[in-house]
């Protein structure tokens, strides 16, 4: 049967749309492959493990649907965490577990003021398949003036990363540190992502 | 006053925005898939893009918007299709989404259907890709008795070749679920039925109590059935897939599955738009075309390959866009009808003697979903109540056996093949159904009938199992779908036409299945056990077009009878052969048994297509990919 010719009349319709907005790409949360597939390795090579580990950083935040651009993975843990997770990973191992002390370079708002911050951390550095993991053990932070706080310590919560169970930050405490810190526009992009997995009267 | 508008060609083209062509979009954009090539990608559809907090988290708590008013769905003003059973009967266009006639709708925009699906899911066996071949060689010379005007054909590859496209599509997509009948499970018989290469990627949603129970009575004598959990598409935990895409878990809410047409607030429910179509979106190498109708696709008249798709935008204005290569990708009848305006594939013609028939382009529809005039199994349980999950999600919940499908028990002297999945124990999960039998009050939607059943449903004091199991809905001859030569859509152009009427294999089957079932129920300790009156094969006719179309436009081991190949790649000859357009979807599956999913038995062609148009790109002429 051939083609139905097709009519010489344009056809003047305007017919009610559903006015949704198609998202910019830069709205979109995806991990990219790289990360995403480090993730997965290091996932598997640390299921197991005795000590407590999550997956922190921005990469924590990004497979809880947070819209940040991570550029390396970043796991925290105890200090003999550190050194389980350096044993497991050694073949991916670039630096080998010991304290460090570096201020970040975005600055802390508190009270109106600036204030210079400080992280300190038993630890170790890898490169797996060509991401950058760094594994915190015992990570502290300083504020300004004021004294180092206590290891960071929390409940995991857990993401399935294509079947991996994975320990991730939870994203309760990374936005209340971020609150403390005065990084509100990093809060907000949490309290976003998790409005968007809520229950709307939840 | 509208124009033609010439948009820039791309090197894919897709037609319609669902969950196959998700698949194709992530797949093709991607270089880091590709070898670091860069396709530009583009893709059309008649809805709109859903955003699942701005478009559903305030506004699907809408019993009669969503369950009446169908505002989710397909518009029917804009296009519907005609109906009738016979090729001698004059068809009837569905002019309203209600009960009886059409109460499942359909999907309009990115997602597809599935944007408000029940997320039901479960593979295909080996048996539902050689049904044929099988029942000829252990049933010889009975199928065209079971099934006159018999169009039953097997499957281009075996199951155990779409085996690693099945783990593709469910890492995309996140299925929750455990191995159902693989060796690894421990209720399983020791041939594992059907094998899996790996369990699904998120644990099954928690059972409820009386899923455990019919878990606990199936697997004891004198069953000794393999019971695994039900598997669906509802994320059961957070998820990342394989394309980075984050999900987010199912939050219970319970307006889900009820009227099949409410649609998820956060994300949950697996469809393209949450789940492959952002990561196309997020490589730049995508174009995403919304509230844009396609009417036809032009041809070359030397070469007969597609050369562009024609789409009207909402003002009317109509765009050529042109491609190397098409992607059909749109829903059922919209797969066929697009291709039968266009003259793209062989139309089929049909004939009262089934040696004369011809052509490929709407041949061997069936239906994959139960006829609801079946035969129904219905009992109580008393000792199973309060706080039984009253909201839950559409799919999970429940658990289900596979022994009493496919070819799984004697089927000699039965009268029919296959056989059912059954499962039980599935949460309430579909709003407050107020209006579920809008289409015609009855003392059990109103008063004080009506009251006691809500009561039940949010306060249980007991269960009510009910199960209408029917064997497989068989290809013949004398179901297909042409162009209608009376109704037309909006826009002028012909409707589809469905003429079906239900197949005997699935009334004879349904008798003897909810005698299996009768007994099941008993074990489990519910009363007043029922099996309804046996309705047998002509007594009553289909009265919808259905939902989860099957067959219609197949891939197949011959073109005489198969639009599609193996790669999903057309073969179907009109003049010449449009090598350069794929398709997938449920309508392309050749067959299958009454596995509630045809969408997942659908899936993994959708990365075989994607397979299929690489390695087409990649030929220095046009031709079918080896």
């Amino acid at each position: 049967m051939p083609a139905l010719r097709l009519s010489d009349k344009l056809k003047p319709m305007d017919l009610p749309q559903i006015q949704s907005r198609i998202p910019r790409p830069e709205e979109l949360v995806v991990l990219s492959k790289p990360l995403l597939d480090a993730t997965i390795i290091i996932g598997k090579a640390l299921m197991d493990c005795k000590n407590k580990w999550a997956i922190g950083g921005d990469v924590a935040e990004v497979i809880s649907g947070v819209n940040v651009q991570p550029n390396h993975i970043a796991i925290l843990s105890t200090k003999d965490g550190c050194d389980e997770v350096a044993r497991k990973l050694v073949k991916y191992q670039v630096e080998p577990p010991h304290v460090v002390e570096r201020e970040l370079d975005r600055e802390a708002s508190v009270d109106l003021k600036l204030h210079k911050v400080w992280i300190r951390s038993y630890m170790s550095r890898f490169d797996v398949e060509g991401s950058v993991l760094d594994v915190h053990g015992n990570l502290q932070i300083k504020v300004g003036g004021w004294d180092w706080g206590d290891p960071l310590d929390f409940d995991p919560d857990y993401v399935y990363v294509l079947g991996v169970k994975m320990p991730i930050v939870p994203l309760k405490m990374k936005s209340e540190l971020y609150s403390g810190l005065g990084w509100t526009d990093r809060a907000i992009k949490i309290h976003e992502a998790v409005m968007r997995s809520r229950h709307m009267f939840g | 006053m509208p124009t033609t508008i010439t948009e820039t060609p791309a090197d894919v083209v897709i037609l319609g925005v669902g969950y196959m062509s998700g698949v194709i979009a992530a797949e093709l954009s991607d270089p880091l898939l590709n070898n670091g090539k860069a396709y530009n990608v583009v893709a059309i559809t008649k809805g709109p893009y859903w955003d699942y907090v701005n478009d559903f988290s305030t506004t699907k708590y809408d019993e009669w918007g969503v369950g009446l008013g169908r505002k989710y769905d397909s518009p029917l003003p804009l296009q519907s299709t005609t109906i009738r059973n016979t090729p001698y009967q004059f068809a009837l266009p569905v002019r309203r989404y209600t009960m009886p006639i059409q109460y499942h709708a359909l999907g309009h925009g990115v997602g597809g259907a599935a944007q408000h699906y029940g997320g039901t899911m479960g593979r295909q066996g080996p048996w539902g890709y050689q049904m044929l071949s099988q029942t000829n060689t252990r049933y010889p010379g009975t199928i065209d008795t079971i099934n006159p005007h018999n169009d039953l054909q097997d499957w281009p590859l075996q199951y155990y070749q779409y085996e690693p496209y099945y783990v593709q599509w469910e890492n995309a997509h996140g299925l929750c679920g455990n191995y159902n009948g693989s060796t690894d499970n421990p209720g399983s018989d020791s041939s594992g039925y059907p094998w899996m290469s790996q369990n699904y990627r998120l644990p099954p949603h928690p059972l409820t109590p009386a899923a455990q129970l019919f878990q606990s009575t199936v697997q004891s004598a004198p069953f000794n059935y393999h019971p695994f959990p039900h598997v669906n598409a509802l994320a059961s935990q957070p998820y990342v897939n394989q394309y980075g895409v984050p999900v987010n878990p199912c939050v219970y809410d319970g307006y889900c599955g009820g009227l099949c047409d409410y649609a998820c607030e956060t994300g949950a429910k697996a469809n393209a738009a949450y789940r492959t179509i952002p990561a196309a979106m997020k490589n730049g190498n995508f174009t995403l075309v919304v509230n844009s109708f396609i009417f036809r696709l032009d041809t070359d008249p030397t070469s007969g390959l597609v050369t562009a798709a024609r789409y009207y935008d909402p003002q009317g204005n109509v765009h050529i866009q042109q491609g190397k290569v098409f992607f059909n990708g749109m829903w059922g009848y919209n797969m066929i009808r697009i291709m039968l305006l266009s003259g793209v594939g062989a139309p089929y013609v049909w004939k009262s003697d089934p040696t004369m028939v011809s052509g490929t382009v709407g041949r061997g529809m069936t239906n994959g979903y139960s006829p609801y005039k079946g035969t129904n199994v219905s009992g109580t349980l008393s000792n199973i109540g309060g706080n039984a999950y009253p909201a839950g999600n559409a799919g999970g919940g429940s658990v289900d056996i596979y022994d009493l499908m496919d070819d799984n028990f004697d089927h000699k002297n039965l009268g029919f093949i296959g056989g059912s999945q059954i499962g039980v124990g599935g949460y309430p999960g579909g709003g407050p159904g107020n209006i579920t039998f809008a289409g015609g009050v009855s003392s059990a939607s109103m008063g004080g009938t009506f009251k006691a059943t809500q009561k039940d449903k949010y306060l249980q004091t007991k269960t009510v199992l009910s199960s209408t199991p029917f064997a497989p809905d068989l290809p013949t001859t004398d179901n297909y779908v042409d162009l209608d030569p009376h109704y037309t859509d909006i826009y002028g152009d012909p409707l589809a036409r469905l003429t079906y009427d239900w197949t005997p294999n699935m009334y004879v089957g349904a008798t003897y299945l909810a005698n299996k079932v009768k007994d099941i129920f008993t074990a489990m300790g519910a009363s007043n056990v029922t099996v309804s009156n046996t309705v047998l094969p002509g007594a009553v006719h289909n009265d919808w077009w259905g939902h989860h179309l099957r067959g219609g436009c197949r891939i197949g081991t011959d073109p005489t009878w198969s639009v599609w190949d193996k790669w999903n790649q057309c073969w179907s000859p009109t003049v010449k052969t449009p090598f350069n357009i794929f398709g997938a979807g449920e309508i392309t599956n050749t067959s299958g048994d009454t596995v509630p999913s045809g969408t997942h038995v659908a899936g993994p062609q959708s990365y075989r297509a994607a397979e299929g148009i690489k390695q087409y790109l990649g030929l220095m002429t046009p031709g079918l990919v080896p």
